[in-house]
């Protein structure tokens, strides 16, 4: 029996930049089949091939044996591929119903749709899903793991028998990623076979029945899960060896948080938080963990000067740092180059009478550059060119030229490759052993036990703990990340 | 391997920016070529094209638009935009007139002259201000504010010179020295020319050129990166101002009269000629040369095409095409 979908032969390039070089992949029936691979080895790209939103420059595409042309997404829902994208294509502005039926080949009514008509088409995928919100619902007013399963309940509406999902869980907490895991499962027993684009190992282990390693446009290999595990799949993703499951917290015990306190906050209160306080010592990582929507965000920008501060008080000696969540909107500019991004906030140490001396410039980027392993063609190459792993570098860099004492890095290893996120543990230890306060906040629990001295809980805004992570557990964690948000919630 | 990479930071620069300039840069060549082969010729055989007085008169008819070309490149590099310039060009020519005919006399011609001058363009700089100020603390759209500033400008104007133009006669007295010095095509060309310069090497070498571009780029990322955003769009509008102004009094001097009608829809030939020239008009994304060189293709286009005496309606639908083309082939892909 043929394969349910075989790629063979796929090349795309974007400008000069190899995207995938004649990778190959075969999906079986019924089967969950990750596709991994460091950022830039073309895995989100392959999928969008299939999806009909990117245009290969070559593909050989076979569906059940029979070879099939998928120019746009209309030929992939017509092939019955659908995918959910790491950035829903959903519009927010729309009912849950009203974005089902959009563009859908599977509901002929015509160009005016009857709300009610709308209605019955969807019920029966909303429940397949597990939805339990109203047809009529704006899609924008619902948390964003709902979001996503109107995303999925849209591609079955569509009548996929092949889901491709790109990162599902990045922007997921554990609670909201075990509710797809058991849908997963389920439409898997219903005969749905599902393409899963992730980083991260423990999921890809859990729920997933083989896995294709890319790596640098190229297909690696493809390995049974059951068969393998964690530091092969890595070794085949990076092409050498290397340990996730390193412990960096070893050399932080010795430490222990000794330095005088560089921040100390106050019954912050803003739009988001409520009434919270805490300490931070120069030379310790202080993690920040809650669900998303608890305001770990929202305390960066409070003690970045971005949120207006309704009560309490931050006391901080010296600059503060922010790298915020969003690298795209809210760090890069993307068409300017390496070199000018990174030294942007430090640019007026560089000039004399307004003119900036190039040669300076450059001089201060290049020891950063190397003590972070960042990877360009040239420090003139505009970073929009650059994988995730690398962009966050250039991030980080401009904040380490800045050299402030306190660093509140907003979830820095979001969506970057295993090789950069150790990179970035690195840097986060050093900045530690330099004397730096460090927050990082993380929707990683198991980031946060390997890099923090504490871990700070939020939830609804309030801070609901604060262990030290040499007694911290997942469990504790997520137990006071769920707190009821009530005010008696303990401080 | 060192020529892999060497490729590999060719293709980068190409992407960068460079790529897009050698097409603009083609563009011009191809009309430039166009207008040799099919210009027509003098008595003596030879192209009137190629004629040096030809040539300067190209440089003399951009040198306007192609002043206020070079602010509004900056304005559109922040993501902006700035419909007021012709408005302002207006505004100075009646006010440099005004102080030329109406304005008692001082000790010398000279300061006469420079003190007209230097009140228009601070009039018009000032308008600019005004922009750049409203634009940068109500965070309203440049479009709008700018449109508005282009209406309420074009009735300064009018109100203080009645709508009439404010004539500068040929005779002896300062109006008349100041148009026969103004208007020599030294003066404008050069004035276009170091101001081209200017505006090129403060972009490309200052911290303030650097702040234009990151600004356009990704203004919430500026805003988490510190720079001074409000400070740089007041400039930035300011320069567009100051420059019309340096346009208007140009004007005044070649066509001999400070107009309150002047300069309508010259907002759009600038844009024209920053937009022909590669830059992004969200921002960002593109520089002064490209709009020397955008501004030029305009030149060197009108000239061809009135050489061959094509009706200037048909001149301006072919202007329409090339812009469209122009845009076309330098978008990202």
């Amino acid at each position: 029996m043929p394969p349910l979908l075989q790629a063979g032969n796929v090349s795309k390039h974007y400008g000069g930049v190899r995207a995938l070089n004649q990778a190959h992949f075969t999906l079986r029936a019924g089967e969950v089949h990750a596709l991994i691979g460091e950022n830039g080895a073309g895995k989100s790209t392959l999928a969008r091939i299939l999806a009909g939103s990117t245009l290969a420059d070559t593909a050989s595409i076979a569906i059940d044996g029979h070879p099939a042309v998928i120019h746009n997404p209309l030929d992939a829902q017509r092939s019955g591929i659908g995918m959910i994208y790491q950035e829903l294509d959903l519009f927010p502005n729309l009912t849950v119903g009203e974005n089902l039926v959009i563009g859908n080949l599977h509901f002929r009514e015509g160009r005016i749709s009857v709300p009610r008509r709308i209605a019955a088409f969807c019920r029966p995928f909303l429940q397949r899903v597990g939805l339990a919100c109203g047809v009529n619902d704006k899609v924008g007013g619902l948390p964003i793991g709902q979001q996503q399963l109107v995303a999925i309940a849209r591609a079955l509406s569509m009548d996929a028998r092949i889901l491709l999902m790109d990162e599902p869980t990045s922007s997921l907490f554990d609670d909201a990623a075990d509710r797809l895991f058991g849908l997963i499962a389920e439409l898997r027993s219903a005969g749905v076979a599902m393409v899963y684009v992730s980083h991260k190992m423990d999921e890809i282990l859990r729920i997933c029945d083989r896995a294709t390693v890319l790596r640098d446009g190229q297909t690696i290999g493809t390995v049974e899960t059951a068969a393998t595990n964690v530091d092969e799949l890595i070794r085949m993703m990076v092409g050498r060896d290397l340990k996730l499951t390193e412990c960096t917290r070893a050399g932080r015990s010795q430490r222990g948080g000794a330095g005088e306190i560089v921040l100390a906050v106050e019954g912050l209160t803003t739009g988001k938080l409520r009434g919270v306080s805490f300490q931070l010592r120069r030379g310790e990582v202080l993690g920040v963990a809650g669900l998303v929507g608890a305001g770990r965000s929202e305390l960066g920008a409070a003690l970045f000067g971005m949120d207006r501060i309704r009560a309490g008080a931050i006391h901080a000696r010296g600059a503060i740092g922010l790298l915020p969540e969003d690298r795209r909107l809210q760090g890069l500019m993307m068409s300017m180059s390496v070199l000018e991004n990174s030294t942007m906030a430090v640019l007026p140490r560089f000039q004399r009478l307004g003119f900036i001396r190039a040669r300076e410039e450059q001089r201060a980027l290049e020891p950063l550059a190397r003590n972070l392993a960042l990877r360009c063609d040239s420090t003139a190459q505009p970073v929009g060119q650059l994988s995730g792993g690398n962009q966050q570098k250039v991030l980080l860099a401009r904040w380490l030229l800045r050299d402030p004492d306190v660093l509140f890095l907003d979830d820095p290893t979001r969506g970057i490759d295993v090789a950069a996120k150790q990179d970035i543990y690195r840097i986060v230890d050093a900045l530690a052993e330099a004397g730096k306060g460090v927050i990082l906040v993380s929707s990683e629990l198991p980031e946060l036990l390997r890099c923090c001295d504490r871990i700070l809980v939020l939830s609804g805004g309030r801070l609901t703990a604060i262990y030290d992570a040499m007694e911290a557990t997942q469990e504790k964690i997520m137990a006071a990340a769920t707190t009821p948000n009530s005010p008696e919630a303990r401080c | 391997m060192a020529l892999a990479r060497a490729l590999a930071k060719a293709r980068s620069l190409a992407k960068a920016g460079g790529l897009a300039k050698a097409q603009s840069l083609a563009a011009l060549a191809g009309i430039i070529l166009l207008a040799i082969l099919i210009g027509p010729t003098a008595a003596d055989g030879s192209r009137i094209f190629l004629q040096i007085g030809n040539l300067t008169d190209i440089l003399r008819q951009i040198s306007l638009i192609g002043i206020m070309a070079l602010a509004m490149t900056y304005v559109i590099l922040t993501g902006g935009i700035d419909l007021s310039v012709g408005s302002i060009l207006a505004l100075s020519t009646s006010l440099v007139a005004m102080g030329l005919t109406r304005a008692g006399q001082t000790a010398s011609y000279a300061w006469h002259i420079v003190l007209a001058m230097a009140a228009a363009v601070a009039a018009s700089a000032l308008v600019g201000t005004l922009n750049g100020v409203v634009i940068a603390a109500t965070r309203m759209q440049p479009f709008i504010v700018t449109l508005a500033a282009m209406i309420g400008v074009r009735g300064l104007a009018k109100w203080l010179t009645d709508n009439q133009n404010i004539d500068i006669g040929f005779g002896r007295d300062v109006a008349a020295e100041f148009a026969a010095v103004f208007r020599q095509k030294a003066i404008v060309i050069g004035a276009y020319a170091a101001g081209a310069a200017v505006f090129w090497v403060v972009l490309a070498r200052t911290v303030f050129g650097r702040h234009v571009r990151a600004i356009g780029d990704n203004e919430k990322a500026a805003e988490y990166a510190g720079l001074p955003i409000r400070r740089t769009k007041v400039w930035v509008y300011t320069l567009s101002g100051l420059l019309s102004g340096l346009a208007g009094v140009l004007y005044a001097a070649e066509n001999h009269q400070g107009n309150p009608n002047a300069g309508v829809a010259y907002e759009l030939d600038a844009i024209a000629a920053v937009v022909i020239g590669g830059t992004r008009l969200s921002g960002g994304k593109g520089g002064i040369s490209g709009t020397i060189v955008g501004t030029l293709t305009i030149g060197v286009l009108t000239n061809m095409l009135r050489l061959n005496n094509v009706d200037s309606n048909v001149e301006m639908m072919i202007k329409a095409a090339i812009i469209v083309l122009a845009v076309a082939v330098q978008r990202d892909r």
